[in-house]
């Protein structure tokens, strides 16, 4: 199974995991996806993602100049961040559970 | 930051603007600044500086890259196949660009040359006229999209590649100072060459200081302008083609030290700088002669006419009471000897109003020879003057070399 299939679906909870603990710009963010594990995700579409939750009011934005020199577009979570995310990982949860139940069912049939 | 990106990146980056720019202006602008920092990140991953095909196995080809992005973003999907339109009006306009950056300037130049030899404005102003109608035909192609369209073009995009990589071949420290202070050094030396340059052409000598004071003026005005409307580079770009030939062409003539071919329409001087040139009117070993009082062979004042050996008047520029207080032309000349001049009244004065002219010899001449000059009975074809006259110029005002009989 194609996990780059799976992510689609889940890239935005993913992303707002991520920027939960720190604030982050975009290659950041997609480097702690990484790093968590999710190496399929598309860099464009994470990018994207950030665009799209910043236009729907989720995140904040911020322009802080780097140690290398460019300066860098950082996101975080605002309030409406925190309660998307809050609603995602219950969906999440829900959906995991009912998933795994299923499979557990069909393993044990 | 898009004013760093360089080679494939800044060419993967013009990609995914064709492919994005159905999104709405500010929008567009706004995700290409993310798509640049991240461009930007990754070619850091890489040892050396990334190539096209490095980008593409890394990010996918850049549609690839832009359906990801527009996907992830929930832009509406493109109708429109890739901007056929957009890429037209691009085309279109680097095309007319094109045209005023080099067709241009080439008939100016053209111009300037047949200008110098006889005094024909044709092809300069057709050049001109090339040049403005050009320009403005590429603005009016863009039909309102950004200028930077034209990059988006698989030729823009290959010659701002091309550009990019003569630019790189630059250290980045010289490239820093050509930036900080090559560019203000270059506005205000096209605006005072190209403003005192105007005037000087157009026999405006007298101000060519202040024309040139406000052609840097003007210059720095539009390039700060330009700064913020690249519209005007349809303009900018061809004129600057212009003043990148006539500034170091002037820099050039100013450093010979000598007039250049091209402005003798307008320069008096001729030759190189050690030669002084001939002063006007009639010169007697070196002294000016401002007038001539013939006397015949009985010592009596007579009127002649002075001709050179070629039939052309022997002139001076008359300075009687009617040109000195205006009434004729200043510049007025007569080869009818002796000339009136203004004769001061008992007390010295010779103002406009009781001026009175002369044509006495102001000295009584020696008496004349006991045996009076006869003329040869069969003058040579080429007569031997007692005097040798020559005249480098048949014009009014000639120069009259006369030097003493040997």
């Amino acid at each position: 199974m194609d996990t780059s299939q799976l992510l689609k679906g889940v890239l935005d909870l993913a992303v707002l995991a991520v920027l939960r603990d720190a604030d982050g710009y975009g290659y950041d963010v997609l480097r702690r996806l990484r790093a968590a594990g999710l190496d399929d995700v598309a860099d464009a579409s994470v990018y994207g993602t950030l665009r799209r939750l910043f236009a729907a009011g989720a995140l904040t934005s911020y322009v802080q100049p780097s140690e290398e020199g460019p300066h860098r577009k950082y996101y975080g979570l605002n309030k409406t961040g925190h309660e998307l995310l809050a609603r995602s990982t219950q969906t999440w949860n829900h959906f995991a559970d009912t998933m795994s139940v299923l499979l557990l069912e069909k393993e044990a049939a | 930051m898009n004013s760093t990106l360089t080679g494939a990146v800044a060419l993967y980056l013009a990609q995914v603007r064709a492919e994005l720019s159905d999104l709405p202006p500010g929008e567009l602008e706004d995700v290409l600044q993310d798509v640049s920092d991240h461009l930007t990140e990754v070619a850091a991953e890489f040892s050396a500086e990334p190539t096209l095909n490095d980008l593409q196995q890394r990010l996918g080809t850049p549609r690839e890259y832009a359906d990801e992005l527009r996907t992830a973003a929930g832009y509406p999907v493109r109708t429109a196949p890739v901007g056929k339109d957009h890429l037209d009006a691009g085309w279109k306009a680097l095309r007319w660009g094109l045209i005023a950056s080099i067709v241009g300037p080439f008939f100016i130049v053209v111009g300037i040359f047949a200008w110098s030899r006889d005094g024909t404005a044709f092809f300069g102003l057709l050049g001109l006229g090339i040049l403005f109608v050009a320009a403005f035909l590429g603005v009016q192609a863009l039909r309102g999209n950004d200028p930077r369209i034209v990059l988006d073009t698989p030729r823009g995009a290959r010659g701002a590649a091309a550009i990019r990589g003569w630019i790189e071949q630059i250290p980045p420290h010289i490239r820093h100072e050509l930036l900080t202070i090559g560019q203000p050094v270059w506005w205000v030396a096209r605006g005072v060459i190209g403003g005192g340059g105007f005037f000087a052409l157009f026999g405006a000598e007298s101000v060519t200081v202040v024309g040139a004071i406000a052609g840097a003026a003007v210059s720095i005005w539009i390039g700060r302008k330009t700064q913020r409307d690249r519209r005007w580079l349809w303009y900018v770009v061809p004129l600057n083609v212009i003043a990148a030939i006539a500034v170091p062409s002037f820099l050039a003539a100013a450093y010979a030290g000598a007039s250049f071919g091209l402005f003798d329409n307008y320069n008096s001087y001729r030759g190189s700088s050690n030669y002084s040139p001939p002063e006007n009117g009639l010169v007697l070993n070196g002294t000016q002669v401002s007038n001539i009082y013939p006397f015949d062979a009985q010592g009596k004042q007579v009127p002649v006419r002075l001709y050179d050996q070629d039939g052309n008047p022997i002139g001076l520029e008359v300075q009687d009471c009617a040109t000195s207080y205006g009434q004729e032309s200043r510049d007025t000349t007569s080869n009818l000897f002796p000339q009136a001049v203004v004769s001061p009244d008992e007390n010295g004065d010779s103002g406009p109003d009781n001026c009175k002219d002369t044509t006495k010899a102001p000295f009584v001449p020696p008496p004349a020879p006991a045996t009076p000059v006869t003329p040869s009975p069969a003058p040579s074809p080429t007569p031997k003057p007692s005097v040798g006259v020559t005249t480098p110029k048949p014009t009014p005002g000639a120069t009259l070399t006369v030097q003493p009989t040997r």
